[in-house]
């Protein structure tokens, strides 16, 4: 045998290489091929959620809320007979942690999504789901571009940030006066998207938007960013980002004795802001989607999610459990757990009974009826405050209608 | 103007707190060389442990002092147990063996404490009790509460109280004498384990007197709390001449100043990009950090 050249002894590291990664992924793709068609074991249903990182007690609210679902579901006797069950994945709200999330969950062979928290870890989690042709229902990812690019089967139970951004620039503008604006995000894709669909529509309602900027969370001090801020002599500031800074935001608004509104979109509405600000939470405004104690229907969720996990739901675990249900129902539809059934089965459901209000999805996979209202910190508490009417030009009080 | 005065309010008060965990890092250096990557995460439990304080004595608002105290002096001393215990279970046994071992293990220690806080207390932020609510010293353009007041007092008098330890005590004196020389304090009959140990508990302290006063002024705390401002410490360290304990009080009160002006003046999502360009900068100018001159005595 003549001496191996370098070249050789590459190609030979290469093929040794293939063989072996062969072999390591073989029993892989066997796992993913297991769609079992003959249908013994349980529906496998995939959550991807931040189960750790700063965006955890989200995350974990979304997981119990699937989890509930699912128990409800298996107790009125499963989807077709089979049980369904609930595959969690860590996406830690990252692009990188997503797209090893989605991974996982597919690799585990579920036959749907429902799940999400951070539109930045869906944006590559979706043409990974595509392309297996597994439909992924979200449940809180709400930037407009990750069902406008029609890249997977995509759908959503939560409302677009345009959407809100509209909302709240009408609110601003409209209710509360406002002329001088200041928008502050953190950065992430659904913080900017929403603060810049919101800069859109103000200046539309004839605003004027005298601060736009991000601050770096995690940081603890924004003193800086509000004394900087309150030199733009802005009405009201409308914070996009997340609840962890909205609270140190009030506090600190209120140490430095700063006199403009306060507002923030709707991952600023969760019970820890009301702790950590105390009394400077005080009359704060948040543009949101009604929160399950809004909702009439979601009484008896409540109550289950209190006995299986002794909290109270988070912001988003409404939704997750209508993407839950949403979706078994797909599955009971199409009878059949091929991605591409599932998917066909999402668009034709009509007015499905969801405890968020009748689900109806148009072209793109968004809901057809998009509600977002504004809450108000009264007494410490987030209270229901104004909504548009119908017409969506007058506001009205959010609890009596 | 007053906006300025604002910012340099804002910047003194962070940067009292990096000071104090910025001192442990540099005495554990100091010490035993190691870049304690732990250190971070004993400043959170350092912060956990004061809020257990609170909560326990029930203290909810208002300037309740004594309770203040009494959460510091539980913050410290648990963290002082605490950074001796990691210490004795996994630095001291690898002292002899190459620096990397020594790194790995304090990353592993730095991941441990953080998952094992996670799993105890639930992945959500705590608020910490609005203990040092106590009206404002100034009020006009320019806002100074009572709180930010007691905070700095402190951390000057627990530095204070450093230098008076490393100066004037036996066990200082013989800290000083390991910095200097490992195998000739050794000779000198300086029990050099035990010193060890007795560096990280007051390093630990230190963080965790911080942590305290961190979720006092913040008032919310999370379990990775420790990890930015743990590297942020470092850089002071770092910039102070790491082992140069004046200098790394000059340079923490500094790194808070630049955190809060360019906050102010660039925008807040810079902050981190210009705190470590500086530690770059610095160290590419003078290797040393900017008071290291003992550094280049012993390389």
């Amino acid at each position: 045998m003549t001496p191996l050249t370098p070249r050789d002894r590459r190609r030979r590291t290469r093929l040794l290489a293939a063989a072996g990664a062969g072999l390591l992924l073989a029993p892989l793709a066997a796992a993913c091929g297991s769609d079992d068609p003959a249908g013994s074991g349980p529906i496998k249903i995939g959550v991807p959620a931040p189960l750790s990182g700063d965006s955890a007690s989200a995350g974990q609210d979304i997981l119990a809320a699937a989890k509930v679902a699912a128990a409800e579901i298996n107790k009125a006797g499963g989807v077709d007979g089979r049980s369904v069950e609930i595959v969690e994945a860590d996406d830690q709200c990252s692009a990188q942690q997503g797209a090893q999330a989605a991974q996982k969950l597919l690799n585990s062979g579920v036959v749907a999504v429902a799940g999400g928290y951070c539109s930045g870890a869906a944006v590559p989690a979706i043409p990974i789901y595509g392309r297996r042709s597994v439909p992924f229902v979200m449940d809180a990812s709400t930037n407009p571009s990750l069902t406008d690019s029609g890249k997977g089967k995509v759908f959503r139970t939560c409302g677009r940030d345009d959407n809100q951004g509209t909302v709240a620039a009408k609110f601003m503008t409209g209710e509360l006066r406002a002329r001088r604006i200041a928008l502050l995000h953190d950065n992430t894709t659904y913080a900017k998207g929403l603060a810049d669909a919101a800069g859109e529509s103000v200046k539309q309602l004839g605003g004027q938007v005298v601060y736009a900027d991000a601050l770096q969370p995690g940081q603890s001090d924004y003193s800086p960013v509000l004394t900087k801020i309150a030199s733009t002599r802005p009405d009201v500031l409308y914070f996009t980002g997340y609840f962890a800074e909205a609270g140190l935001l009030m506090k600190q608004r209120e140490q430095l004795g700063l006199k403009f509104t306060l507002m923030g979109g709707d991952a600023t509405t969760d019970s820890t802001v009301l702790k950590t600000a105390g009394r400077a939470a005080a009359g704060y405004i948040a543009t949101t989607a009604p929160l399950a104690k809004d909702l009439p229907a979601a009484g008896r969720f409540v109550s289950a999610y209190k006995a299986a996990t002794g909290a109270d739901p988070g912001p988003f675990s409404v939704y997750e459990y209508d993407a839950v249900k949403v979706v078994a129902k797909a599955v009971d539809d199409a009878g059949s757990t091929e991605g591409a059934d599932i998917t066909a089965a999402l668009h034709k459901i009509k007015d499905f009974p969801g405890i968020t209000g009748p689900i109806t999805f148009d072209d793109k996979g968004d809901r057809t009826d998009p509600l977002y209202i504004t809450v108000r910190v009264e007494d410490g508490a987030f209270t229901a405050y104004k909504k548009l009417d119908k017409s969506g030009a007058t506001w009205v009080d959010a609890k009596t209608s | 103007m007053s906006e300025f005065v604002q910012y340099l309010v804002n910047g003194l008060t962070i940067g009292a707190f990096l000071a104090l965990i910025a001192l442990g890092y540099s005495m554990i250096y100091g010490v035993v060389r190691l870049i304690n990557f732990a250190h971070g995460d004993v400043f959170m439990i350092g912060a956990f442990a004061g809020f257990g304080t609170l909560t326990t004595l029930g203290v909810t608002g208002g300037m309740a002092l004594p309770a203040v105290l009494a959460a510091v002096a539980v913050g410290a001393l648990t963290t002082g147990v605490v950074g001796t215990g990691i210490a004795r279970a996994a630095y001291v046994p690898l002292l002899s063996s190459p620096r990397l071992a020594l790194l790995i293990s304090a990353i592993g220690v730095s991941l441990a404490l953080e998952e094992g806080v996670k799993v105890l207390t639930s992945a959500r932020f705590k608020s910490y009790p609005n203990a040092l609510d106590g009206g404002r010293l100034l009020s006009g353009a320019v806002r100074v509460t009572y709180g930010q007041l007691a905070l700095v007092v402190l951390s000057v008098v627990l530095m204070a109280a450093l230098w008076l330890f490393v100066t004037r005590t036996v066990t200082g004196t013989a800290m000083r004498a390991l910095a200097m020389d490992r195998d000739a304090a050794r000779l000198q009959g300086v029990n050099v384990e035990r010193l060890i140990l007795a560096t990280f508990f007051v390093g630990s302290m230190l963080a965790g007197a911080a942590g305290v006063m961190y979720g006092l002024y913040y008032v919310q705390i999370s379990f990775g709390m420790g990890f930015l401002i743990g590297l942020r410490a470092f850089t002071a360290a770092v910039l102070g001449g790491i082992g140069n304990l004046p200098g790394t009080m000059v340079a923490g009160v500094a790194i808070g100043l630049v955190q809060s002006f360019s906050a102010g003046y660039v925008s807040s999502r810079w902050t981190d990009v210009i705190i470590f360009g500086l530690l770059i900068a610095v160290l590419a100018l003078r290797p040393t950090g900017l008071f290291g001159e003992r550094v280049v005595e012993r390389a």
